[in-house]
């Protein structure tokens, strides 16, 4: 065999080769739903719902106390009440109770549980289905025990009606069960059936013991989640009888899916970058629905350069609010003009009053040493937390601070409240909420060290007071007088209210209706297709 | 040959012991909060500091490593923070992704390198265009080849799907290729090797060329090797001349790159499994670190250093037995 026979015969490996891999890129795939280029709507009940990133941690409704897992955690369970689907403002809704009266100093609460609802393993639901799923919330310990810590006990009159009492007035009781965070109701048959050692731990990593439109019927960590319609449940059915929930590492390939109509649907993952693509993309609609989130900006008193009043309000001042937030975040955001989160107190008495001047901080500036530095932090992976910093060390750059914008892990920013003095000297949070829509829940977590998100530990003793006397009677007034009196010692400034911002194929139907600012997720039982 | 061995080995479980005090290090000057990870991001301190102590995350340092060192060589990792899953469990889910990945990247690069190297060396004609794609995209990195791979194949051309496995085989092997062909599901076979496809040449694309330039170097040595000039003048054909004579004969030190490369293939996994969301143990790694989830973290970090060390051990040993000198 000659050289030229070699070659000849290498060329046709190479050539075979080629051909092969090719087929197999060209042929068809075999696994997915039937939606496509071209954004038609599914043929086979199939909607695909993309996340970026994993949710996180186990879709065990009394552990999950993260970001886009909520979209199991509301479809395959259901609390007594939910807040208000399709509104701006915080309204308390029923779901699997039909009515509640709320005793005069906030201890009793008691409910009208809806007739006709099944778990998904069959048993019905009663009344007696509430205790064991407090008991079990408070036995595994997740972060959002706090909810049900309260409560001193849950008799059961009949069947139907619940009377919950709390070992002290909670006016935010309420709030706690509409949470997407809150306890969900759990099928006592199957808790104890499937108890285990660790109180059913295991068993719902991949299964779901709820009463919701769905069934968590797998879960791959890291890979896919899929739900499928629970035939006999209580309320309206969509014609999506499946739910895939791909997992996508990063914002790219989860854009170009959407863009191909193999994903259906994303819900605030994109980043803002995304905007101008998908507002001139014409088989695709686009969202801006509303929530409890906002971008924060938060200073650190821990650290030399904003250890005074005067130098943190001084920079508050020089942040052009309206500026940033319409640069950076665009349509998805509106300028924050009160200290608690949009709608949370009526009539928006919390006015969030810093006007814009720079020229105190100019001043503050002229103070300082000639090479002062400082930092401005944000959250890795977070683009728009990201670009509010660059921006800012620009401003500060401009006046001569030494100013550098750096990323941080968000266990190294859930690690300050313990030590603040290893925080920077600043953290634009871009987007953060509580767990629910009462005032104290966004006090007590940003703004009590004893909340959880106090970054800085910037405490005030007063406020706290404050905010716990107003949590058991619900004053208003008190919710507003403590906000203000937060505000006043600069450490915190409400940059923004932020939307969801959903991208949805254009044949998909009852996207707003789906949605409440609670949630941040979509009830899939209430989307539908165009006709 | 025996001693040898032994220390090989002996050399491999201390350096195993290093890798994994180096984690635990790392978890004691990291500023992050494992704690935080396990019960969530609105949890009050109350909660983080009881999780604190239910994790053991209270205990001295010294102690917790010497705990986790038992553990380990009684095959417990402990418990993930973030899946709540012994790491083990998730080790056992997520490695034949990577393994498929990683072996079916291995033998596109020898291919590839082997088709680099000999129309280097034989001077095909036209092959230049070949070799100049593959060194252009050798000087990637193997996320931007990853995310190029995406947009071209997936956004524009839609030939090949942007992220995961596939359809989901996952028995008995765990390798979906394997898996499939088990079940005689040819449909499964090729969705699976669409899926393969665009990571595993974002991962071989680089070994290919480390492998394919010392292979080609060698093989242009051998070429000119007297011995070979003698086989050809003794009419042996020029198939058997290049098997026999030239490339066995260029195979020695590209074995040992070969076998380096994949070691580095295993390390260098992290990325591109990120990229296409392989739902490999890299993922695993990659999802773990931003939430300090050290469990994972130090069993992924165990895993791979143990592959790397084995990998080059058994190299090492390989060529010991080719060349008993190195014994020495």
């Amino acid at each position: 065999m000659s050289i030229l026979r070699i070659r000849r015969t290498w060329h046709i490996v190479a050539l075979a080769t080629a051909m092969a891999l090719g087929a197999a890129a060209c042929s068809g795939s075999t696994g997915g739903s039937t939606a496509g280029a071209g954004g038609k709507p599914p043929t086979d009940g199939v909607l695909t719902v993309g996340l970026l990133g994993d949710i996180g941690q186990p879709p065990d409704p009394d552990i999950y106390y993260a970001n886009n897992g909520t979209a199991i955690m509301i479809n395959a369970y259901e609390g007594l009440v939910q807040y208000q689907n399709d509104t701006d403002q915080v309204k308390i809704a029923p779901r699997l109770a039909t009515s509640w009266t709320v005793g005069a100093n906030h201890t009793v609460y008691t409910f009208h549980l809806r007739h006709g609802v099944t778990f998904h393993d069959g048993t019905p639901f009663t009344s007696a289905a509430i205790e064991p799923s407090f008991q079990r919330r408070l036995a595994v310990k997740g972060g959002a025990a706090y909810m049900v810590a309260g409560v001193k006990s849950v008799r059961t009159p009949d069947p139907y009606t619940a009377v919950i009492t709390l070992d002290k007035p909670n006016a935010a009781f309420l709030s706690y069960l509409a949470s997407p965070f809150g306890p969900k109701m759990e099928s006592p048959t199957a808790l104890t059936q499937h108890a285990g050692t660790d109180h059913a731990q295991t068993y719902l990593r991949t299964h779901d013991v709820g009463t919701g439109p769905y069934e968590l019927t797998s879960a791959v960590s890291g890979t896919k989640y899929v739900l499928t319609q629970y035939k006999g449940y209580w309320g309206p059915k969509s014609p999506f009888t499946t739910v895939n929930l791909p997992v996508y590492s990063s914002a790219a390939p989860l854009q170009l899916a959407l863009d191909s109509g193999d994903v259906s649907a994303v819900v605030a993952a994109l980043p803002s970058s995304s905007l101008g693509h998908f507002a001139s993309d014409p088989n695709v609609r686009n969202y801006f629905l509303p929530t409890l989130q906002s971008s924060l900006l938060t200073l650190n008193p821990s650290r030399s350069f904003f250890a005074t009043k005067q130098a943190r309000l001084a920079f508050l001042k020089s942040v052009d609010q309206q500026k940033l937030v319409s640069q950076v975040l665009g349509k998805r955001s509106s300028v924050a003009t009160t200290l608690y989160a949009k709608g949370m107190i009526p009539g928006g008495a919390d006015k969030q009053s810093i006007g814009y001047d720079p020229s105190a901080m100019a001043a503050y500036a002229k103070t300082l040493p000639s090479g002062t530095a400082m930092t401005i932090g944000y959250a890795n992976g977070n683009p728009n937390a990201q670009n509010m910093a660059e921006i800012l060390v620009a401003q500060m750059q401009a006046i001569g601070i030494k100013a550098t914008a750096q990323g941080y892990d968000t266990a190294t920013v859930f690690s300050w409240p313990q030590a603040p003095k290893k925080g920077p000297d600043a953290f634009v949070d871009g987007n953060n909420g509580p767990d629910g829509g009462d005032p104290y829940m966004w006090g007590h977590v940003f703004w009590d060290a004893s909340g959880g998100i106090d970054y800085f530990a910037c405490d005030l003793p007063s406020v706290d007071t404050a905010l716990n006397q107003a949590v058991k009677s619900g004053d208003t007034n008190l919710y507003v007088q403590a906000a203000e009196e937060y505000a006043a010692n600069g450490c915190y400034m409400n940059l923004s209210y932020n939307k969801d911002w959903v991208v949805a194929q254009k044949w998909l139907t009852g996207v707003p209706q789906s949605q409440n600012l609670g949630a941040n997720e979509l009830n899939f039982s209430l989307l539908g297709i165009a006709k | 040959m025996i001693r040898f061995v032994l220390w090989r080995t002996g050399a491999a479980a201390v350096l195993l012991v290093v890798l994994s005090a180096l984690v635990f290090v790392l978890q004691q000057i990291s500023p992050g909060d494992p704690a935080r990870a396990y019960v969530g991001g609105n949890a009050s301190p109350a909660a983080v500091a009881a999780a604190h102590h239910r994790l053991g995350l209270d205990r001295p340092w010294p102690q917790r490593y010497v705990r986790y060192l038992w553990h380990a060589l009684h095959g417990d990792l402990g418990i993930s923070l973030r899946t709540h899953r012994p790491v083990t469990t998730d080790l056992g889910q997520f490695l034949p992704a990577t393994a498929e990945l990683v072996l079916f990247s291995f033998v596109l690069a020898l291919l590839l390198a082997l088709l680099f190297a000999l129309s280097g060396a034989l001077r095909w004609p036209g092959t230049g265009l070949y070799r100049g794609v593959l060194l252009l995209a050798g000087t990637a990195p193997a996320f931007l080849l990853g995310l190029g791979g995406i947009v071209l194949f997936y956004g524009h051309l839609h030939w090949l799907p942007e992220a995961g496995r596939g359809v989901d085989t996952s028995s008995p092997t765990g390798f979906v290729l394997l898996d499939s062909l088990l079940h005689g599901d040819t449909g499964a076979f090729t969705d699976g090797l669409r899926h393969l496809l665009l990571p595993g040449l974002a991962l071989a694309v680089a070994p290919a060329i480390s492998i394919g330039r010392i292979l080609r170097a060698g093989l242009e040595r051998t070429f000119g090797a007297d011995y070979v000039r003698t086989a050809r003048s003794k009419g042996i054909r020029e198939v058997q001349v290049l098997w026999r004579h030239v490339v066995r004969n260029s195979l020695d030190a590209t074995l040992s790159m070969a076998g380096l490369q994949l070691g580095f293939m295993f390390a260098g996994v992290v990325i591109v499994e990120n990229v296409f969301t392989w739902p490999g143990i890299g993922y695993y790694l990659a999802q773990s670190i931003p939430q300090s989830d050290f469990p994972a973290i130090a069993g992924v970090t165990l895993l791979l250093g143990g592959v790397y060390i084995v990998v080059n051990a058994v190299v090492d040993v390989l060529q010991a037995v080719a060349d008993p000198r190195l014994t020495v």
